[in-house]
């Protein structure tokens, strides 16, 4: 598909029209952070793009921190803009559980479907993000409708989806172009930001060897690191992977979908009162393994895309690269 | 929506509560349109408004209007479950999970090896072998309970008695005076059968501590590993493998269980936990 361009101020005319049909989600800049907020015709100016990151991972748009999974509910069509590669890449992982297989998860699936993601290039980078070290380009590649990117006052749009594309066009600027478009800046950009990553993260140890050293970490490790944990769980929700969650019942046989955690107490216990997590260790090492062992070997995929949003929640101080550093600096 | 909700439950009736032991009853249940499952699958039962638990029919999976889940009282769920008295309607979501895969039991002599609840799904199977039972060279049943008023479905072993194929071993932790059988933990009736332990099938259910004795009395015996069938108690939310809370190394229990055979889980650290 061809891509498109259109000077911003014609972009955010023409999203502020689209407010009336859609929920128009995009980044917005608060004191000390960033997140996604629904946009009103005042705030569409105030969009920040191409930075990371917002604070709210991607997944929330499709698996909600509570939803009742029984009643139908129907909502107007949500557009997310300013999704960061390290999330788009966490969907392969959550269409895998939520999509596959015997049972479909219809309102993963509706909410996948009925959502136009519009992802953008990181041209910056944060302390914490570390995308490349586990393989993820710092801009967007699949699993969005479009793809977006501003320099020169101009805001460049690279359909990916047939869904992206009627989306550009509803934009109804006069002034969209439509056509060849040099991209050696941007792509001198992404290659200047792709640099930065790696040199800031060049002592982290890639997927493969983090896993190697999370499988022959001893106990002592992560007795010490989840000294501070507070099995808070905070680490779980803005993780972009993490998709466990508890059925709670309501009246009338109504499950209520909530987000849940292996790093909560009582996460795997049973009925008889065994609990294979009952330590705070136990859970705090059940974390890794799963990202690092469990998940790729089940199904291929990585679970953690290097975002570092769990380094910046945790109250604990806890740092996920210094474990990880740790555990791997003898292999 | 179009698609099938997996999450919704379907309403069955409850017809009669039976208690079996003072902790442990089985809750008959029939259904508006007919069910079908495996034998070892197991089912989401939810108590309107309160919570959801799986469990594993104890009834014949041939029989497609009516399903009898025995359940022993442990926990929030199963406390709820023995206060009802028949009359209530139930929601079932499922059959999930694997089951036992009865045609690779074909030709083969079988052990089935239960204690406490865990005689539940082993009905299930014993009544799905014995629908063909000349498939099956020997059926060997090891029962354990804590005494003799603790054993689930007691008049159902006169039944099982008059079986050609069926041998049946009982054992108990504590007799009282009526007891003319095993005394001691169910892995003793182990050491009283006379069998190819290297080619045999061998079902295990029973509380982890019988769980763990029992598959490593069944290697000593010389059982091999991929032959010993293990039903896996954890705890499950979903039971469609997205949840997660069953997760067991690189297995959810619920989607790639709940039967597992030895040799699939043993180097998993926590499985007798």
């Amino acid at each position: 598909m061809k891509p498109y361009s259109i000077y911003i101020d014609k972009w955010s005319q023409g999203l502020a029209k689209l407010l009336q049909k859609y929920d128009i989600y995009a980044p917005i800049k608060h004191e000390n952070y960033l997140d996604y907020e629904l946009l009103t015709p005042g705030s569409v100016s105030a969009v920040v793009y191409n930075q990371p990151k917002p604070s709210t991972p991607l997944k929330a748009f499709f698996f909600p921190v509570k939803e009742n999974v029984v009643r139908e509910t129907s909502k107007r069509t949500k557009v997310v803009i300013g999704a960061p590669s390290c999330d788009l890449q966490a969907l392969k992982l959550l269409d895998r559980i939520f999509l596959e297989g015997e049972y479909l998860d219809t309102y993963y699936q509706k909410a996948r479907e009925e959502t136009i993601v519009i992802g953008t290039d990181c041209l910056d980078i944060q302390e914490h993000c570390h995308c490349t070290t586990y393989g993820i380009e710092p801009y967007p590649t699949e699993n969005c409708d479009i793809s977006l990117a501003i320099w020169d006052q101009k805001v460049m749009l690279q359909p990916l989806t047939a869904k992206g594309e009627q989306f550009i066009n509803e934009l109804d600027a006069h002034d969209l172009f439509h056509g060849e478009i040099d991209f050696t800046d941007l792509l001198q950009k992404r290659e200047s930001v792709r640099q930065r990553l790696k040199i800031h993260n060049q002592n982290l140890p890639d997927n493969e060897k983090t896993r190697e050293g999370v499988i022959k970490a001893e106990d002592a490790i992560w007795k010490k690191y989840a000294a501070t944990c507070v099995s808070c769980g905070a680490c779980a929700a803005i993780c972009p992977t993490c998709h466990c969650f508890l059925l709670i019942d309501r009246q009338g046989f109504e499950k209520i979908k909530n987000w849940d955690t292996c790093q909560y107490p009582a996460f795997e216990k049973v009925a008889a009162g065994e609990d294979p997590l009952k330590k705070l260790y136990n859970r705090l090492a059940n974390r890794y393994f799963c990202k690092f062992v469990y998940k790729p070997d089940m199904f291929g995929e990585i679970a953690c895309t290097g975002c570092g949003r769990c380094i910046e929640a945790c109250i604990g101080k806890i740092n996920k690269n210094e474990i990880i550093t740790e555990i791997c600096q003898h292999l | 929506m179009s698609e099938k909700n997996i999450y919704k439950p379907i309403k069955f009736h409850l017809d009669k509560v039976v208690e079996e032991t003072p902790a442990i009853k089985t809750f008959f249940l029939s259904a508006e349109q007919d069910f079908n499952f495996k034998t070892g699958q197991f089912v989401e039962v939810t108590i309107d408004g309160v919570g959801e638990a799986p469990y594993t029919p104890s009834s014949s999976p041939y029989v497609k209007d009516r399903m009898e889940l025995t359940v022993m009282k442990a926990g929030y769920v199963t406390d709820k479950m023995h206060q009802l008295k028949g009359g209530e309607i139930l929601g079932i979501r499922g059959p999930f999970g694997k089951g036992y895969p009865v045609e690779k039991f074909y030709n083969r002599e079988i052990i089935i090896l239960g204690g406490g609840v865990g005689l539940a799904p082993l009905r299930c199977l014993i009544y799905s072998l014995l629908e063909e039972e000349d498939k099956f060279r020997k059926i060997n049943i090891c029962f354990g309970a804590k005494t003799p008023a603790d054993f689930c479905y007691k008049n159902w072993f006169p039944e099982l008695l008059r079986r050609e194929r069926v041998h049946l071993l009982r054992s108990v932790d504590k007799a009282d005076s009526n007891w003319n059988e095993t005394v001691g933990v169910v892995t003793v009736l182990l050491d009283k059968l006379r069998v190819d332990w290297a080619n045999l099938i061998a079902i295990v259910c029973g509380p982890p501590i019988m769980m763990k004795f029992g598959t490593l009395r069944l290697l000593e015996l010389g059982c091999r590993e991929e032959n010993i069938y293990l039903s896996m108690e954890k705890n499950m939310s979903c039971g469609l493998g997205k949840c997660g809370h069953c997760a067991m190394g690189n297995y959810f229990v619920c989607k790639d269980g709940p039967v597992f055979t030895y040799d699939q889980i043993k180097n998993h650290p926590d499985i007798w936990i």
